[in-house]
């Protein structure tokens, strides 16, 4: 199995287009860093003015919760109070708040972690079926090894390639995040709402629980596109399908929400901070539901490979 | 002692409704080269596919070195090298990683084998560059390479010819003769071209429409020649009394060509036709005869439309 492993992964990082895509994720870690200086002009605290720019931004984010047009937005009016409440704490409990650095960059690029999920389907839609289309998995699969144990290598290597990917990401984000907004220590600490409660605790700690959560939904597609690709024998389908399903499955699943089995659609369920922070996109979900859920369709994805890749025949071009 | 290497019995394919292979049965001893020739479309491809277990067979059995494809599979697929079809191997890696890559899927496949078989293809120099940049020659001495690394007591080729100069075909020959007569592989070798792969067998099993309609013997076996039937060519006139009296006398139906005569005969019978017509005032012109070459044996098998 080992063996098996260590082939994929040679495969994967000898084709150049692998390369590309941590250059092109490299670009896209500096462009979100220059974007995030040059429009946001994140706050540098220093020892004298901490105060004064604290109640500078309450005053902004009172002013914005009587904007009329955005009174209805109970999303946007809670976002506005947490900031407050969080600006409050740093002044009754005298705390010069962490100014913004390579850890809160880190922590902020959790929200483009989608593209960490496209190169992965890239690669997922390509692992088996590439062998197809180079005709390679003649010789594949004549060899004293049973279909299973290759193709259970094959979805491993991709899981590999998704972890090396994402290590990839965090250190891109913090270095490139170091070089635009400074060195913020090892491990600062922040105000912030977890589970809807005020804590002053770890960036650090809380990033890497945001990231976990994202992982659902990057693992749940990436297993989705290899179902694809490992069905139909056929990349761009896969590709295809796997984009166009994560970035319309949350517009599709607004569409469908008045109805109740819309909790059963997979998007409803990838998502499991609506559990920790707001309300369930649907009444009457509960994480217990969505774990249900979650794990259904990742064993239907399985089984469905498996199958579709261990019964047919390797017929003729 | 002579072994049996692969051994197909009764062996069945249907795809939907369609049974597309008939009930093929046949064995191949160690040591031995076979020839598998028919038509494109005849099936040669399916029923090698199901030799090296890439598809399912419906009924019957294949039994490598006497371990089933089916029930068997890993102890079955350890004694078979094989190249279905073209030999694609990943155009962007090296010979050399390509080779690395096929040798971790088996036990006991050292580096120093690797070198080994390169050097047994001749490509010990383009080991390190791009199979990519490969030339079809080339292509096919790295395809053979891969299918002998893990020494394979029978080694499949599907249509290696394809693509290879005169030279290359030469070469090919004396690579598949060498690895039949040293280390006793059983040699698969299937091809819709008869002339290409007739020099290199020992024997040749013709497949038509699913059905393996003749196997044939290609070298030795004196005694058989002698028995075989000759064409023979007679130039005599009148022609239509000569052809009469040999119906008459020898029960030979003879066809007419122009001002000739044809006709398969044994040759012991020729000598007495002749005087037959010299005693009957025929003027005999000329009389030829030749054998019957495979070529011609395969062509009234399997009609002279269906081949290239």
């Amino acid at each position: 199995m080992f063996n098996l492993i260590r082939n994929e992964q040679m495969k994967l990082f000898i084709q150049k287009s692998t390369w590309i895509m941590f250059i092109l994720l490299f670009g896209f870690v500096i462009l979100t860093a220059a974007i995030t200086k040059g429009f946001e002009k994140p706050a540098a605290y220093t020892k004298d003015n901490w105060r004064q720019e604290l109640e500078k931004q309450n005053k902004g984010y009172e002013k914005n919760m009587k904007d009329p047009d955005l009174k209805d937005d109970p999303d946007y009016m809670q976002y506005q109070m947490q900031q407050i409440e969080t600006n409050n704490y740093y002044l009754e409990h005298d705390i010069q708040p962490a100014s913004y650095g390579a850890w809160h960059f880190v922590k902020d690029s959790v929200y483009s972690i989608s593209i960490l999920s496209l190169l992965t389907i890239i690669v997922a839609a390509g692992i088996v079926a590439n062998e197809f289309r180079w005709g390679t998995i003649k010789l594949l699969l004549i060899r004293p090894i049973s279909r299973a144990k290759i193709l259970l290598s094959k979805y491993l290597s991709i899981l590999i390639f998704a972890l090396i990917l994402l290590v990839f990401y965090l250190i891109a984000s913090w270095i490139v995040g170091a070089l635009f907004f400074g060195f913020d220590g090892l491990n600062p600490k922040e105000a912030m709402f977890v589970d809807g409660k005020l804590v002053y605790d770890s960036i650090v700690g809380q990033s890497m629980v945001d990231y976990a959560y994202k992982l659902v939904n990057l693992v749940m597609m990436t297993t989705f596109a290899f179902m694809i690709s490992t069905v139909f024998r056929n990349s761009s389908l896969a590709i295809g399908i796997a984009i166009f399903l994560m970035m319309a499955g949350t517009s599709i699943l607004m569409f469908v929400a008045r109805f109740d089995w819309a909790k059963y659609i997979l998007f409803a369920n990838t998502d499991l901070t609506q559990y920790t922070t707001g309300t369930p996109i649907i009444k009457g979900m509960t994480l217990q539901f969505s774990i249900i859920v979650l794990l259904v369709y990742y064993a239907i994805f399985l089984v469905a490979s498996w199958f579709a890749f261990t019964k047919r025949d390797v017929a003729g071009a | 002692m002579t072994e049996l290497a692969m051994e197909l019995i009764d062996v069945k394919k249907s795809v939907g409704s369609k049974e597309i292979i008939k009930g093929i049965s046949f064995s191949i001893k160690k040591g031995e080269v076979f020839g598998f020739i028919g038509p494109n479309g005849a099936g040669k491809t399916t029923t090698i596919r199901m030799m090296v277990g890439l598809m399912k067979i419906s009924s019957g059995e294949i039994r490598i070195c006497g371990k089933s494809i089916q029930s068997d599979y890993k102890e079955a697929a350890k004694q078979i090298g094989a190249i279905v079809e073209n030999p694609e191997l990943y155009p962007f890696m090296t010979g050399w990683q390509n080779l690395k890559h096929f040798a971790r899927m088996n036990k006991d496949v050292t580096d120093e084998r690797i070198r080994e078989i390169a050097s047994l293809v001749g490509l010990e120099k383009a080991i390190k560059e791009k199979v990519g940049r490969y030339s079809l020659g080339m292509r096919q001495r790295i395809g053979i390479a891969q299918a002998l690394l893990h020494r394979p007591s029978v080694l499949i080729l599907d249509e290696p010819t394809n693509g290879l100069d005169p030279a290359g075909i030469r070469e090919m020959r004396q690579h598949i003769r060498l690895l039949a007569e040293k280390e006793n592989v059983a040699v698969i070798i299937s091809s819709h071209l008869l002339s290409e792969i007739e020099l290199m067998c020992d024997r040749i099993g013709v497949i038509q429409n699913g059905q393996m309609v003749a196997v044939e013997s290609v070298r030795g076996n004196e005694s058989q020649a002698e028995e075989a039937l000759l064409e023979v060519s007679l130039e005599a006139v009148p022609l239509d009394k000569a052809r009469a009296l040999l119906f008459a006398q020898h029960k030979v139906e003879a066809d007419t060509d122009g001002a000739v005569l044809k006709f398969k005969s044994k040759k012991e019978d020729i000598p007495a036709m002749v005087q037959l017509l010299v005693q009957e005032q025929i003027d005999v012109y000329q009389i030829s005869s030749s054998k019957a070459t495979l070529e011609d044996k395969f062509f009234d098998l399997i009609g002279e439309n269906t081949i290239v």
